[in-house]
């Protein structure tokens, strides 16, 4: 499996390929290819399609409806809506609606970057990516990302009980039934796991106070940030003493983070290595990056942004920028299926 | 290894201790069980031995515990975590982290354990508790009993010298339950490691138990804990597994606690002729009628056909593994899940696509996590929720105060339902769901957790209900209450119905036979009753 600072690569590639264009081939083709990765790496979880993919045909269609029925640009008039309707009254239009949907593709490609990262990475590394000083905020975040999936499970449940105790969904009073219980029994649980936790030893390392020394020090690497971003703004002629003021103040900070992360008493089961596999995926991220953003003289950069307005017309194409895009497969091809969960 | 001394414990702000004067010595390798009804303290016990009782909790504790020379109560559970590895009852409420391996090492990782050290020691219980297979799998595709071995390899990774696990099987079939007795046991023989387990099943572990340790309930004559071995501590204790409470009533001694050694005394007793139980009479008419019902989840489909008719007034227990559908059909019955083809006709009326609350109005479902239902200030409340859902606030089909006399639940009437017990939570769930007098009622496990005292109200209460032409479909796990219980049963396997019959189907049946049908195979008698009525013992 490769290391989460690869996959971590591979989502910002995605993201930023993803932010950049506005030309529906190339978002089509980033979703697709998200979701391929999504299905070959990511653990097994039935038969449905990739929760990214389903997720882009519903932001696609309400991007068209919306920006169709809102924005009254465009020649095609496909029909016209009573002027009197406020917001939405006047002609509808193909392009509006083409624009919408290509918003809606980024929207859905951005939102896959996420997600095939998510299902990708197991949440223990994730706390890695913290530093750590932060080691206690990172197992947080991780406990709060087991937690989402059992809240929802557990919403469903609710939702399921008062539903054959004659309950309605009709208006926002009618979610109180299923919200108390939800944040009565998230409670529960909460108090369920810590109480796990301390059996089995949590926290009885990492009790220690910082010293007030640390504390000072990093008090006034804050103001020394703040200051410089103050004298930065308002005295222009010390700007050059403001960067040097802040830079060193973040030293400051990021030395005393590093020391306290030394203090704390924490080691790593899993230890990761660098493979051919983490080598080849950086590769491909590197490939599409410059194929879609850098100024090369056979990449026709202006077919990464498409306009159906005034009158629709099909989008344009280069073809080694498309072909670059195809780097972000890699992971699809040299990481074994379902390698993230050794079920088969 | 363990000493208590006139332990007395009160919770904050309870008006009586949940422990008294509690004395106990356990030795080291010992495999204790212990026992006793809803509420009596078995949960307390074991959390005072790893200082979670008062650390965790807070409250008043006096008396003198020693767990292998440590004082949990001056040192806490986080130093007491090496010497003791503590389980609790639901696997899923102690997972930090999403996949096995790295939810076995996440103890040993805050513990600043070396690297080197820590892949030994997760290797070490993956391999003890047979996990080697499913080290890379996400927690949330394991089956309850893996989940449940991988709670307990948790523990163990610190190399404690107790396990102490507080009804780890609870929530478990009776294959998943076995498969983590089995580990539990290897431990203990092959390990030395000493091992308390609280249980209500007892049944299921008292093969394995060298003792047992049976506190007794605050409304029990005996007020004193019993601690022996367990054929002495169950002569003096009321309700037992029925091997037990049968050879307590035939005088077989020394007191049975398998069907092996029940056996070695039914073989000695000479079976009288044509003493079969009769099977129940069919009942005429259909309450509920399902005809050829097909559901799939993601196109994948999970029940093939099922075809199912109940008569007014009928007890019929749904059984199955785990998978096997059960749950799903009770859901397609009551409308939150939508079947791909057949039909479902309650009363005559076709139900198949109706909202859920518009068929709860006659139908009344318990759905396993009765929790997920109560949200109110008080018990009373509770109920009349549903009746104002249903738009019968002024005519209420069963009076609320009446309804909860009838549950036992007039005295909580006006307690906030979540700070009740398991036994009267679930009471008031169903209180909830039956307040609307439905015709029918089906109900997903409903004796999860409950003791023998608890199981025999429900079963006394359907009875009441029956006899007023109710309907009940029961879901369980509980071979024993499926034995006492059912006019018939039909067992579910891969979605499909594989038998329909009456109870004594079970008999024959090696996943699914009470312990008194493996006892005296081929009389067709179920449960105790049956037995001593058939030997002669007690008239019918």
């Amino acid at each position: 499996m490769p290391d989460v600072r690869t996959w971590l690569l591979w989502a910002l590639t995605v993201l930023v390929t993803a932010s950049r264009v506005r030309n529906p081939l190339y978002s089509i083709l980033t979703l697709l290819i998200a979701a391929v990765v999504e299905l070959v790496c990511a653990p097994h979880r039935g038969a449905g399609l990739p929760s990214s993919f389903r997720f882009g045909v519903t932001v696609v269609v309400l991007g068209a409806l919306f920006n169709g029925l809102t924005a009254h640009l465009g020649d095609t008039v496909l029909f016209s809506l009573p002027a009197q309707l406020p917001l939405s009254g006047g002609p509808v239009t193909l392009e509006a609606l083409v624009y919408g949907a290509t918003n809606g593709l980024v929207l859905a490609a951005i939102f896959s970057s996420f997600s095939t990262f998510n299902r990708v990475t197991p949440v223990r590394d994730l706390v890695r990516l913290t530093p750590r000083a932060f080691h206690e905020a990172g197992v947080v975040i991780s406990i709060a990302l087991t937690f989402i999936p059992q809240m929802m499970y557990h919403l469903d449940e609710i939702r399921d009980a008062q539903a054959v105790r004659g309950h309605r969904m009709r208006g926002l009073r009618d979610w109180l039934p299923v919200i108390l219980p939800l944040l009565t029994g998230g409670l529960e649980r909460a108090i369920g796991l810590a109480e796990a936790m301390v059996a089995r030893g949590y926290g009885a390392l990492s009790n220690r106070r910082h010293s007030l020394r640390t504390q000072m020090f990093l008090l006034v690497g804050l103001m020394g940030v703040l200051v410089g971003w103050l004298a930065f703004l308002l005295l222009p002629q010390w700007r050059l003493a403001a960067v040097s003021g802040m830079i060193a103040s973040g030293g400051l900070i990021a030395g005393l983070l590093w020391q306290t992360g030394r203090s704390i008493p924490h080691t790593s089961y899993r230890m990761h290595r660098w493979t051919l596999c983490d080598s080849l995926i950086v590769l491909g991220c590197c490939v599409t990056l410059v194929s879609m953003f850098a100024p090369l003289p056979f990449v026709n950069r202006k077919a990464l942004y498409y306009s159906p307005y005034p009158r629709l017309s099909p989008p344009p194409f280069d073809a080694v920028a498309g072909v670059g895009l195809f780097g972000l497969l890699v992971p699809a091809i040299v990481v074994k299926r379902g390698a993230a969960d050794d079920r088969d | 290894m363990i000493e208590i001394e006139d332990l007395t414990y009160t919770y904050p702000g309870a008006h009586r201790p949940a422990l008294t004067g509690l004395n106990l010595r356990i030795s080291e390798g010992e495999f204790v069980l212990v026992a006793g009804p809803s509420g009596a303290g078995k949960s307390t016990l074991l959390r005072c031995l790893n200082g979670l009782v008062p650390h965790f909790t807070g409250g008043r504790i006096s008396g003198l515990i020693t767990v292998a020379g440590h004082d949990p109560v001056a040192e806490g559970p986080q130093v007491l975590s090496r010497i003791v590895g503590f389980v609790f009852q639901d696997p899923r409420s102690q997972f930090v982290l999403d996949r096995v391996e790295d939810e076995i090492a996440f103890g040993l990782e805050n513990a600043a354990i070396p690297s080197a050290e820590m892949r030994v020691r997760v290797e070490e219980v993956l391999h003890l508790l047979d996990l080697a297979a499913l080290r890379g799998r996400t927690l949330t595709t394991l089956s309850g009993g893996e989940q449940q071995r991988v709670a307990i390899a948790a523990a163990l990774v610190f190399r404690p010298r107790i396990l102490v696990l507080d009804e780890p099987t609870s929530q478990l079939d009776p294959q998943s339950a076995e498969d983590v007795l089995q580990a539990l046991v290897r431990l203990n023989q092959d390990l030395g490691l000493t091992i308390i387990l609280a249980e209500h099943r007892l049944e299921r572990v008292l093969p394995y138990a060298d003792r047992l340790v049976y506190i007794p309930g605050p409304t029990e004559s005996q007020r004193n804990v019993l601690t022996g071995p367990p054929q002495q501590v169950l002569q003096q204790v009321e309700l037992t597994p029925p091997v037990v409470a049968l050879g307590k009533a035939l005088g077989w001694t020394p007191l049975p606690l398998t069907i092996k050694e029940g056996r070695a005394f039914a073989a000695r007793l000479p079976l009288p002729p044509g003493t079969p139980r009769a099977a129940p009479s069919r009942r005429s008419g259909s309450r509920l009628h399902i005809r050829d019902l097909h559901f799939a989840y993601d196109g994948r489909e999970v029940l093939h056909g099922i075809d199912l008719q109940i008569a007014p007034g009928e007890l019929v227990v749904l059984m199955g593994r785990n998978g096997s559908g059960k749950t799903t059909l009770l859901k397609c019955v009551v409308g939150l899940l939508r079947p791909k083809h057949g039909e479902i006709v309650l009363d005559g009326h076709p139900i198949t696509g109706r909202h859920p609350a518009e068929i709860c109005r006659h139908v009344g479902y318990l759905p396993q996590e009765p929790d997920a239902m109560l949200f109110a200030d008080s018990v009373l409340e509770e109920l009349r929720v549903t009746l104002r859902n249903h738009g019968l606030q002024d005519t209420p089909p069963f009076p609320p105060a009446a309804l909860l006399a009838r549950l036992g639940l007039e005295e909580v009437a006006d307690s906030y339902p979540r700070d009740l017990s398991v036994g009267q939570r679930q009471r008031v769930a169903l209180g909830a769901v039956t307040v609307t007098r439905p015709g029918l009622l089906l109900l997903d496990e409903p004796t999860r957790g409950l003791d023998y005292q608890l199981k025999r109200q429900l079963i006394a209460l359907l009875r009441e209900w029956q006899a007023e032409g109710v309907s009940v479909l029961l879901v369980t796990h509980d071979v024993e209450l499926a034995a006492l219980a059912a006019d018939r049963v039909v067992i579910l396997s891969d979605g499909c119905v594989i038998a329909d019959d009456a109870p004594q189907v079970l008999a024959a049946s090696p996943l699914f036979a009470p312990q008194v049908a493996r006892l005296f195979p081929g009389t067709g008698w179920l449960t105790v009753d049956d037995a001593l009525t058939g030997l002669g013992v007690r008239q019918n």
